[in-house]
């Protein structure tokens, strides 16, 4: 199933248990699914959680500064919970067919 | 560096960023308009327009002729979108989102339907009729007819200042049209059918943008955006353009005829700014907001009337400058509200 739905439903999908994740966790965890490595790939993920953030679905809940440099060394890291309406989107796009 | 500068640092970044697509946006749909009304007296559209009207009257000339046109630009717009998408490496993500139809893709098809045939079509008709100025100023009501629709469809609230805002946009549209109309009654030669292409363009954008929104949440907005483009050119090529060959219009041998150099160069410039203008416009949304995105972006109003001086000369209407002006400030006003409030609005 993993990897041939679009991938802000993924990312949704991932978030529908309502625990926080750090951004890179998600990142990571979507650059392996869909096989899509390099710097480009991981920064467009990025920018679907902020769009995701920005339409309301997800919560920027956490931040702190990359020190050690998992995801972009001395770049800020932030946290995100799915939001209610999140959850709304995110089942109603994704669980039909799970 | 400590945690809270780079939080400034990063939110600095994030809004120059954003406000750099929204004026690209606002340049982009400016100049549209340039190709827009250039193309109406290119071969081969001047030469249908005047072989329909000789049989079937000026009024159905210039519609048919604004169908083949609106079809072209979105052609040439779905193949920007494909270069774009193709040098963002997103033909997989393309695939993927088409595929769920269900959740996603047919808002796309559903928003295609008001954003082509009529908001496309509307603009293009108040271009060969009225002039490039009306047709992107009277476009600029489109915000009013969007949040009211947002209000009777899923119950989003009109602030107070929201409601001063679409107050201020009336006063201009009513300046703009009544302007224009004043001096045309009193000639005795009103031109109906280009008011009607302005209102078509305010109202198709309005409702576009309130169904484009429910698939756009969650999707990759370049990628939804080639949809709704890709429904748009299934709309023109595959029903309206055959249907109306089928009716007797000579829709194939003027469509043919298009590709000449200069005509060709025209539609791909009308893609190429048309194209970009909706990718820059959602580009900037996730980076300052909806609201000041779409506030920014409607100063495209006052960018067509610039270019449209600058290349072609015409010094518009005092109504349209007014007129316009009072849109602008209106969706100022309108959109930029605090937008931590308004994320809470839409999360509940």
């Amino acid at each position: 199933m993993s990897g041939n739905r679009p991938i802000k439903f993924r990312i949704l999908e991932i978030l529908l248990d309502g625990k926080e994740r750090w951004n890179y966790e998600i990142v990571s965890k979507i650059q392996e699914e869909y096989d899509m490595q390099g710097n480009y790939n991981r920064d467009s993920i990025n920018f679907d959680i902020i769009e995701l953030a920005s339409g309301g679905m997800l919560k920027d809940v956490e931040q702190k500064v990359d020190e050690d440099g998992i995801y972009k060394k001395s770049f800020l890291l932030h946290k995100y919970v799915i939001t209610d309406f999140g959850k709304a989107r995110g089942s109603d796009a994704c669980l039909r067919y799970v | 560096m400590d945690l809270k500068s780079l939080k400034k640092q990063e939110s600095k970044r994030k809004i120059s960023k954003g406000y750099m697509w929204a004026l690209f946006c606002a340049v982009f749909w400016g100049i549209w308009y340039l190709p827009g009304t250039v193309v109406w007296v290119l071969n081969p559209f001047d030469e249908m327009y005047s072989a329909i009207a000789e049989t079937g009257g000026d009024g159905t000339a210039l519609i048919i002729t604004a169908v083949l046109i609106t079809a072209f630009n979105a052609l040439t717009v779905m193949l920007a979108l494909m270069l774009w998408n193709g040098v963002l490496g997103k033909y997989k993500e393309l695939g993927r989102t088409l595929k769920e139809f269900h959740p996603c893709s047919k808002w796309f098809f559903l928003a295609s339907i008001f954003g082509g045939p009529m908001a496309i079509l509307g603009s293009f008709i108040a271009m060969g009729f009225i002039g490039g100025a009306f047709a992107a100023v009277a476009a600029l009501l489109y915000p009013v007819v969007g949040s009211i629709l947002a209000y009777y469809w899923y119950g989003e609230k009109i602030s107070k200042r929201a409601a001063i805002g679409i107050g201020v946009i009336i006063v201009g549209g009513i300046t703009i049209f009544g302007g224009g109309l004043l001096t045309e009654l009193s000639s005795g030669n009103v031109q109906w059918i280009g008011y009607l292409g302005g209102l078509m363009a305010a109202a198709g954008w309005g409702i576009e943008g309130a169904i484009a929104g429910k698939g756009l949440d969650i999707s990759e907005p370049d990628v939804g955006l080639t949809l709704r483009f890709l429904g748009e050119n299934i709309i023109w090529w595959i029903i309206v353009v055959p249907v109306l060959a089928l009716l007797g219009y000579p829709m194939y041998s003027f469509a043919l005829q298009a590709f000449e150099p200069m005509t060709m160069l025209v539609l791909i410039f009308a893609g190429i700014t048309f194209g970009f203008c909706y990718v820059c416009w959602y580009k900037s949304f996730p980076l300052i907001g909806v609201g000041r995105g779409q506030g920014i972006g409607n100063l495209y109003g006052l960018f067509a009337i610039i270019f449209i001086f600058l290349f072609f000369g015409d010094v518009p209407e005092w109504s349209i400058i007014v007129g316009g002006t009072l849109c602008v400030i209106g969706s100022f006003v309108m959109f930029t509200e605090d937008t931590s409030a308004l994320e809470t609005l839409r999360g509940e």
